[in-house]
């Protein structure tokens, strides 16, 4: 028997194939293990973009629907609303919101395509709950300077009314904004950016 | 590296456990083609489990649920499909790597003295995988899964006095149902999958008390060199890790060629009627278990009496636990035994495959008669070989081994 | 070579089934699941001719944008017909369903039409194929047709208005003679019912799409794999004498 300590050549370079074929052999093998638990056709079918009629909004209301199991809530601003919206204030924790919680065609002081129309997803970003809508201001139990916006009964979160997080809260970012787009002049996708980039 | 290893092997004998077990393991130098199918056992076991794993992320063991969600892993699961072959043909694989394996035993007497425990253990391991595969087979709930539970349980039903309600208590309910599904799930993946790595290990641990036999039946622990080492032996790793990993991609070979081109087998491996929601009010024209389970099946056929087929098929099972102490030869490989155990062993392998292929057959009468004729011939040799092994006429054993290529 | 593959399973499954089947000789069938033209006509056939009494219930619609080279807008505008019960039209995530009341449906034919998503892998192709082209005029049956293959059947046969409805008995010359015509010839026909039976093998394993290629390249790595295997054991091996 030859030492095995001093392998020849022929026999380190097969060997060496043989182990990098077999580990790339074996990493093609987890991709089908580990893809089957990722979500499924009936999944992404539930998850798919939903419609929502908005004629019928009138100024100041909101609706809830719901997307991949969560609440998204559609807002109609009215003028007063979309007037006292602040551009930077130190009460807010990001209000440029720089943070990337929101797709780009939303990152403004109102976190909308359209001032008039607020789509957000109504959980809260710091353990999950969901926010309630507190639209009018001076409200005895948010205080004096509550300017209208959402709060989370869990924690006590406070977000403005383009849902961005007051500061020194315990709800970490700004209210996350879904990808969504007008199909038209009555109607809003969410789930899927249409032409929006 | 070094210092590492030294503090792990201060808490854990790990090092050690490689030299016992790898690399100063001593393997005999002569194993031919029989001698991958324990590796290959072992290797389709871990398949099973990770397979298995896989699928129950997905499966509804639910009588309302179960076929449906096994079409929702072929279709919505991505990859589910590959995942549920891999498991179904791994299977049948398994049997097919068994039975190879046990008749490697019975060619080169790897039973006998002093491995008789280690057989008996086999035997569990054997006896266990048939009820794996007969509970998992109940889980897609198709018209098979259903009927062939459904006629398997009855056979408890031929024991007297308490026959009838051990098959209810098994079952659960008056007839195979939700309750029956979902505990065959229960023992399916969880109990006999522990029982079974228990046994493996034991299988294991006894292998590498007394060592492996080899195709010339010589123990080679008798034969040491001055440092101890047998002189037939060589370490296992990398002698037998080289030419196992040839092995196993072989086998893939064959293996994934079924997966991916045949996965029904012309309905060997999945049958037809399993694509048919389970019925309780419509039996299909011909139920027929899988084929790993039909030699069996037809020695319970052969015999017109329910309680004497559940015995005789039972003892079909049972008298291969013995058959240690059935040879009586003290040679072991078939290489230095006589000519009448050749005629035997080879009349026992015939009748064994045709036996699998009565079982799969329609019962016509003459089906039956010659499926009684291989019944007899089956325990036949049970009988012949122990009057036949007491004063066999063998041939000199060499005291080394001798390699064949 | 990966036709070749999947051809030669094919034919070996097919001889199988083959042997299965008994009596009435089954008509062979050429099943082509890479003919997507075949595959998309066959879709149509079955929303328009079959769907209504019996369900898909296991694959959904939008599987067909992958496997049947369909866009969203093209399944949603010629395949799906069916509503949710607000009248909005069945979305293409959707399993493929209808609306059949059991009860009406055992009173008219005597038994709830059954989902066909597995058919033909419980049947086979060919047993699908001679099916469909084997009903014939029988007035003792209520519905008035009967079938060769499987006799007595609670199936109407629905595609009449294509087929035409046939006699039992062939003329003098041994020719087809029809009860009624229908709108197709009997070579229209009968390309109708391979694109429908493409199809129904399609849907009961929309996996041999996929196996098939990946099957190849997992049997041209495992060949080399196999080799370089085989070469490392002989190299080792050399010491052993």
């Amino acid at each position: 028997m030859t030492d095995s300590k001093t392998p020849s050549n022929r026999r380190k370079f097969l060997r060496n194939i043989t182990q990098v074929m077999g580990g790339v052999g074996g990493i093609f093998a987890l991709i089908p293990f580990l893809s089957t638990m990722s979500p499924s056709e009936k999944a992404k079918s539930a998850g798919a973009p939903v419609e929502i009629d908005i004629s019928s909004m009138t100024p100041g209301t909101y609706k809830v629907v719901e997307w991949r199991g969560k609440p998204v809530w559609v807002v109609r601003r009215t003028q007063d609303m979309i007037d006292n919206t602040l551009e930077d204030n130190e009460i807010l924790s990001d209000p440029k919101s720089l943070e990337d919680h929101q797709p780009a065609y939303t990152q403004n002081k109102f976190r909308s395509i359209d001032p008039e129309f607020l789509v957000l997803v109504g959980v809260c970003t710091h353990l999950g709950c969901s926010p309630l809508y507190k639209p009018s201001s001076n409200s005895t139990e948010l205080g004096i300077d509550w300017q209208g916006g959402f709060f989370c009964p869990c924690h006590g979160s406070k977000f403005d009314l383009s849902g961005r997080v007051h500061a020194a809260m315990p709800a970490p970012y700004n209210l996350e904004v879904p990808p969504h787009h007008f199909a038209s002049n009555t109607k809003i996708i969410i789930g899927d950016d249409g032409d929006n980039i | 590296m070094n210092k590492f290893m030294n503090w792990i092997d201060r808490r854990l004998p790990v090092s050690n456990f490689v030299k016992n077990h790898l690399s100063q393991y001593y393997a005999p130098k002569n194993f031919n083609f029989f001698y991958y199918f324990g590796a290959l056992a072992i290797f389709i076991f871990i398949l099973q489990i990770v397979t298995g794993i896989f699928l129950t992320i997905n499966y509804k063991p639910d009588a309302a649920q179960a076929f449906a969600s096994v079409e929702y892993i072929m279709r919505d699961v991505e990859w589910g499909w590959l995942i549920r072959y891999l498991h179904s043909t791994g299977a049948s694989f398994f049997f097919i790597v068994i039975y190879l394996h046990m008749f490697r035993a019975m060619l080169y007497g790897s039973y006998k003295n002093p491995r008789e425990l280690l057989w008996l253990f086999g035997m569990l391991i054997f006896v266990l995988l048939m009820a794996e595969a007969f509970m998992g087979y109940l889980l897609p709930w198709g018209q098979m899964s259903y009927w062939g539970a459904q006629v398997i349980i009855s056979l408890f039903g031929a024991i007297p006095y308490f026959g009838e309600s051990l098959a209810l208590w098994i079952r659960g309910d008056y007839v195979i149902s939700d309750a029956t599904l979902n505990r065959f799930f229960a023992f399916h993946v969880i109990a006999l999958p522990l029982l079974l790595f228990a046994l493996i290990y034991l299988h294991l641990a006894a292998l590498h008390t007394t060592g492996s036999n080899n195709p010339d039946g010589i123990e080679i622990k008798q034969n040491k060199n001055e440092d101890g080492i047998p002189k037939d032996g060589i370490p296992f790793h990398p002698y037998y890790t080289v030419k196992d990993i040839f092995g196993l991609s072989v086998f893939l070979l064959v293996f994934t060629f079924i997966v991916f081109f045949m996965p029904e087998l012309g309905g060997f491996f999945l049958e037809k009627d399993n694509f048919v929601p389970a019925d309780p009010l419509k039996t299909p024209e011909h139920i027929v278990p899988v084929w790993y389970f039909t030699p069996f099946y037809a020695i319970l056929r052969a015999i017109p009496d329910k309680l004497g087929g559940v015995l005789a098929m039972g003892l079909a099972i049972f008298v291969l636990f013995l058959l240690p102490w059935i040879d009586r030869c003290s040679t072991k490989s078939i290489r230095y035994r006589s000519k009448t155990y050749k005629v035997l062993l080879s009349l026992f392998v015939i009748s064994f495959i045709s036996l699998g292929y009565i079982g799969m057959s329609a019962a016509t009468p003459i089906m039956t008669w010659i499926g009684r004729f291989f019944t007899l011939i089956y325990f036949g040799f049970f009988v012949a070989l122990y009057f036949t092994s007491v004063n066999e006429k063998t041939k000199e054993v060499p005291d080394r081994v001798t390699m064949h290529d | 070579m990966i036709r070749l593959l999947t051809f030669v399973s094919i034919l070996v499954t097919f001889n199988f089934a083959q042997a299965a089947s008994n009596n009435i000789q089954l008509k062979p069938v050429l099943i082509d699941l890479n003919n997507k033209a075949s595959l998309q006509r066959g879709a149509k056939i079955y929303v328009n001719n079959c769907l209504g009494c019996h369900t898909l219930k296991y694959q959904r619609y939008v599987k067909f944008i992958d496997h049947l080279s369909l866009t969203k807008e093209e399944i949603e505008k010629n395949l799906i017909f069916t509503t949710n019960k607000d009248g909005e039209q069945t979305k293409i995530g959707s399993l493929i369903l209808n609306s059949v009341n059991t009860d009406t449906a055992i009173e008219a034919f005597g038994v709830v039409p059954p989902d066909l998503t597995l058919i033909a892998r419980s049947r086979g192709s060919e047993w699908l194929y001679t099916f469909l082209t084997s009903f014939y005029e029988d007035d003792s049956r209520p519905l008035g047709v009967n079938n060769t293959l499987y006799p007595n059947v609670g199936m109407p046969h629905v595609l009449s208005w294509m087929e035409g409805l046939k006699k039992a008995q062939l003329s003098d010359k041994g020719q087809i003679i029809y009860a009624y015509k229908g709108s197709m010839t009997a070579e229209e026909y009968d390309s109708t019912i391979v694109d429908l039976v493409n199809f129904l093998v399609y849907v009961s394993e929309p996996a041999q799409l996929d196996r098939y290629r990946i099957g190849f390249w997992v049997i041209i790595f495992l060949s080399l794999f196999s080799f370089v295997a085989y070469l490392l054991k002989n190299e080792y091996w050399k010491d052993v004498k």
